[in-house]
């Protein structure tokens, strides 16, 4: 028999720890997600989870909230060994999670979504006064404000993202899984994010954050564990590391975090668009009334929150999507009319935003894949029949070039892994020498190591000559990648302005939409120099 | 992170090993099919009253022992490998053409109208009929087509369809404006000079079988596609656009020309091969002379995996398991209908690849450790 102090103290030991797993393997066909992987997270503590993609952060969650069932381990709630096997035993212990994609219904209000699937009753029917007061309760307990009697479809992405929380929290989750939060929202809307964590804490709540966004651990975390190739590299006290050491763990060598480029010496306009407007799937104007202009030598930036006609912008430009009014022009040469091939052959290459739908055809050879721009020329070709040796050449050529990682060039494209079917899609555009360079959102989904040689290839293709138009939602990848920076809300650029004189905070309020510390179509030419009242009236 | 289903780790080992795996698992899946469906086939044997063993000897002697089974298993396989390989074809290239039997009797009737219609020299007449075969499979695809580029219709019901409309025009056609008489369902014999001559008629091989040189049309045929699938630009876009229409349209391939071509050149080959068959073996229309190959195509296609040379192999097989069936019926008093019971049966297992899955599923199910039920759940 123990002493009671000692029993005491055991308890206090396991209550601290809300979360233990132990031992975690999962296996898909052909990976291993999951190898004994061994996770504890302290009661009451925000505790971020970063990782490359494809280290198996997202797949633990999911095993921790019920959607996987691991093939070994065990995991522990608060102490106590538990069985998961599907999701409803996960909340039943207190286990929420908020997805990247939220799974939320456009068409109902705010607290019919809360409740949804526990909804309060009064014989068979839900009784819609307790659920607007059960809502309207839970939401000020927490300090969430939100209007529950507004329908999902008209709110922004940040207030949805609040929804889902409230949803976790309705079903009394005790212990908050956050699957990449941030990647869908504005730094404003970010920071109103942190905020709800924090204050989710203090109210004795625990929070695993998974990000791969470095500056998000050191901000927001208390603990930070690092996951590689399906393993735990290790686990750290945040104010221990960072940036530097963390990308290192993840990546398992050094990387370049910063993106190194000179100067950029414009020229003439090389890609011209007025007045685009252009229509969306639903029929709605996705793009309202664009106007912009890109030089030779330079990288403008486009960023803004997803779905804001970005998309739509870079379709038209290649010719997927036709503009219903206004003009685009390549060196001066009006495309609005082009087939898809004309266009390419004007001198416009793309990486496009899709890199699976898009970008390559998986089931294709990788050869095949590279030569989709230009099969249809000598040497690849010559009159109807290919050259397959040429053909071969030139693909082991890209392979070598852009270092791609593979055994050969005839295996089909899905064999490679993100990063790598991301460089085909690079040296099949860039190989093309274009005048204009359009990538849209280049990096999503690829790893530290992928990202930082994408961009030296961006640049580099910028220092040749191209003129090149770089779509992203990530904030940080478009601030140092460009030399101009657009901002792009609701189909129309609310604000263009040189990237030295960029500040987050200013672009943040631009792509929610706040346009009153600047007069939009205040645009400075490339390479302008700005005078001081601009200067200052550049939203800082 | 969510990509759980693109893998990212790709050393060169687990490349290989993923890209083997595809064709391992594919050998594997056809060679589990045909011998779950020779088990079972076996077992309606059995309950039939037959000897399984026995019988499958003799269908495989029947098709390949003697000079006219293998005689006939050319005859058999000729018309199927024009449609199989119609059918593959337009597979590979993104278009759902299930017309192909359709396809098959316009061309075979067209074949036959030139070929007793008029009166010319072979070497004009001939290859005359056999072009009108084409051409007659071609516009019966173009019907589909035409929906497809001006209506948005889906060529899959609308291929069906013209699958009914061809029987009933050729009825019509068969017993009114081009019958030989009032009393048969059936055109004139076509002139001797646009005939395919059969081996029996100027070699000492293949009597009493009417085998014809048309095999070699077929087999010429499928070296064709094969080449100009792996070889030329048209295949490339061919190729392209069966595998990703969206990548293919990003790439700059022209979707309408390739959809168009893909139809065509499906329902000409298909329409050729009816006018092989009559030029080669019957010599005259008979009203639904022959109902069923374009959906025998259609299989082959699918078991050769979708692919020229495989299906024009898969497609020699059925018409040598047809030849076998017709010798196990002649000399075994066996119905024919429990070899196409056999082969319904390998195509079922085929197609049943998620099974696998599935079993595997059950196993895992039963007594694996990790899993426990919920009344251990403690909370």
């Amino acid at each position: 028999m123990l002493p009671s102090y000692i029993l005491h103290a055991q308890e206090i030991n396991y209550m601290a720890l809300a979360v233990e797993m132990i031992g975690i393997r999962k296996e898909f066909p052909g990976v291993v997600a999951n190898d004994n992987v061994n996770l504890s997270v302290e009661q009451g503590e925000i505790h971020a989870l970063v990782g490359e993609n494809g280290a198996g952060k997202t797949t633990l969650m999911n095993i921790l909230y019920g959607l996987y069932r691991a093939e070994a381990g065990t995991i522990k709630i608060r102490g106590k060994e538990v069985h998961i096997h599907r999701n409803s035993d996960a909340i039943t212990l207190g286990i929420g999670m908020v997805h990247q994609s939220f799974k939320l219904v456009p068409s109902f209000t705010v607290a019919e979504n809360i409740t949804l699937g526990a909804e309060p009753r009064k014989f068979i029917f839900t009784d819609r006064n307790a659920v607007r007061k059960n809502v309207q309760e839970i939401s000020e307990r927490f300090g969430l404000q939100v209007d529950p009697d507004t329908r999902i479809r008209d709110l922004p992405v940040g207030v949805q993202q609040r929804v889902e929380i409230l949803k976790a929290l309705y079903r009394n989750a005790d212990i908050l899984i956050l699957d990449e939060p941030t990647a869908v929202l504005t730094p404003q809307e970010t920071r109103d994010l942190f905020g709800v964590v924090r204050s989710l804490v203090a109210k004795g709540k625990t929070v695993i954050f998974i990000t791969h966004k470095f500056r998000e651990v050191m901000e927001i975390s208390n603990r930070v564990t690092v996951m590689r190739d399906g393993k735990v590299v290790a686990t750290k006290e945040t104010r221990d590391t960072n940036p530097a050491e963390l990308a290192r763990m993840m990546v398992g060598r050094e990387v370049l975090l910063r993106v190194d480029k000179e100067k950029a010496r414009p020229q003439e306009a090389v890609l011209q668009i007025q007045n685009l407007k252009v229509l969306d799937n639903r029929n709605l104007q996705a793009v309202r009334d664009v106007s912009l202009e890109v030089h030779k030598g330079e990288i403008l930036g486009i960023a803004g929150v997803e779905g804001n006609g970005q998309r739509e912008l870079v379709e038209a430009i290649v010719g997927l999507r036709p503009a219903i009014k206004g003009a685009i022009q390549v060196k001066g040469k009006e495309i609005t009319g082009l087939s898809v091939r004309d266009r390419r052959e004007t001198g416009i290459s793309c990486v496009p935003e899709d890199r699976y739908v898009r970008g390559v055809a998986l089931g294709a050879s990788i050869e095949d894949n590279l030569i989709v721009g230009n099969y249809f020329k000598e040497p690849m070709s010559k009159g109807q029949v290919l050259n397959l040796s040429k053909i071969a050449d030139f693909a082991r050529d890209m392979v070598k070039k852009f270092d791609v990682r593979t055994p050969g060039t005839t295996i089909p494209a899905f064999t490679l892994s993100g990063g790598n079917l991301q460089k085909v899609v690079l040296a099949r555009e860039i190989s093309a020498e274009p005048e204009l360079l359009i990538v849209a959102q280049p990096t999503r989904g690829l790893d530290v190591g992928s990202i930082e040689f994408v961009h030296r290839r961006i640049v580099e293709a910028r220092d040749k000559g191209a003129a090149v138009l770089l779509v992203s939602a990530e904030l940080e990848e478009v601030m140092s990648l460009s030399d101009r920076i657009s901002v792009i809300y609701e189909g129309r650029i609310v604000g263009t302005i040189d990237a030295d004189l960029a500040t987050e905070e200013g672009l943040g309020l631009w792509m929610a939409g706040v346009t009153d510390h600047h007069k939009p179509d205040e645009i400075p030419a490339a390479g302008d120099q700005l005078d001081i009242d601009q200067k200052e009236a550049n939203l800082v | 992170m969510s990509s759980i289903s693109i893998p990212k780790k790709s050393g060169f080992l687990t490349n290989l090993q993923r890209s083997m795996g595809g064709v391992l698992r594919r050998s594997l899946t056809i060679f589990l099919s045909v011998f779950l469906a020779i088990i079972v086939g076996s077992i309606i044997m059995l309950l039939y009253g037959q000897n399984p063993i026995m019988i499958y000897k003799l269908l495989i002697m029947g098709a390949f022992g003697s000079q006219v089974g293998f005689f006939v298993t050319i005859q058999r396989a000729t018309p199927i490998i024009f449609t199989a390989v119609a059918s593959a074809l337009a597979f590979r290239t993104g278009v759902f053409n299930v017309g192909v039997e359709g396809q098959f009797f316009i061309g075979a009737i067209a074949g036959t109208y030139v070929g007793y219609a008029f009166k010319m020299p072979t070497i004009i007449h001939l290859p005359l009929s056999l072009l009108a075969g084409f051409a007659g499979g071609a516009l019966w695809a173009f019907f589909p087509t035409l929906m497809r580029q001006k209506l948005g219709v889906s060529e899959i019901i609308t291929t069906i369809m013209t699958n009914y409309l061809a029987t009933y025009l050729i009825s019509w056609l068969t017993t009114y404006p081009l019958a030989a008489s009032a009393v048969t369902s059936e055109t004139p014999f076509v002139q001797p000079t646009a005939v395919l001559p059969q081996f029996q008629e100027f070699t000492p091989f293949g009597k009493g079988t009417q085998a014809s040189v048309g095999i070699f049309i077929a087999l010429g045929v499928a070296f064709v596609m094969w080449y100009i699938f792996k070889r030329t630009k048209l295949g490339y876009e061919w190729r392209m656009v069966g595998l990703s229409s969206l990548f293919s349209e990003f790439g700059g391939i022209n979707l309408n020309k390739t959809f168009i071509g893909g139809m065509l050149v499906s329902g000409g080959i298909a329409g050729l091969g009816g006018a092989v068959e009559i030029l080669g073996v019957w010599r005259k229309y008979k009203n639904l002379f022959a109902v069923g190959f374009g959906f025998k195509g259609n299989l082959a296609a699918l078991l050769g995996g979708q692919n020229i040379i495989g299906s024009t192999v898969a497609a020699s097989l059925y018409g040598a398991m047809e030849s076998g069936a017709l010798g196990l019926e002649w000399n075994a008093g066996v119905p024919r209908q429990l070899i196409d019971i056999v082969v319904g049966l390998i195509i079922f297992f085929m197609a049943a690849e998620g099974m696998w899955d599935f079993l595997r599923k059950i196993k895992i199910a039963r007594g694996e450790p990790a899993r426990r039920t919920t009344e251990n759940l403690e909370v």
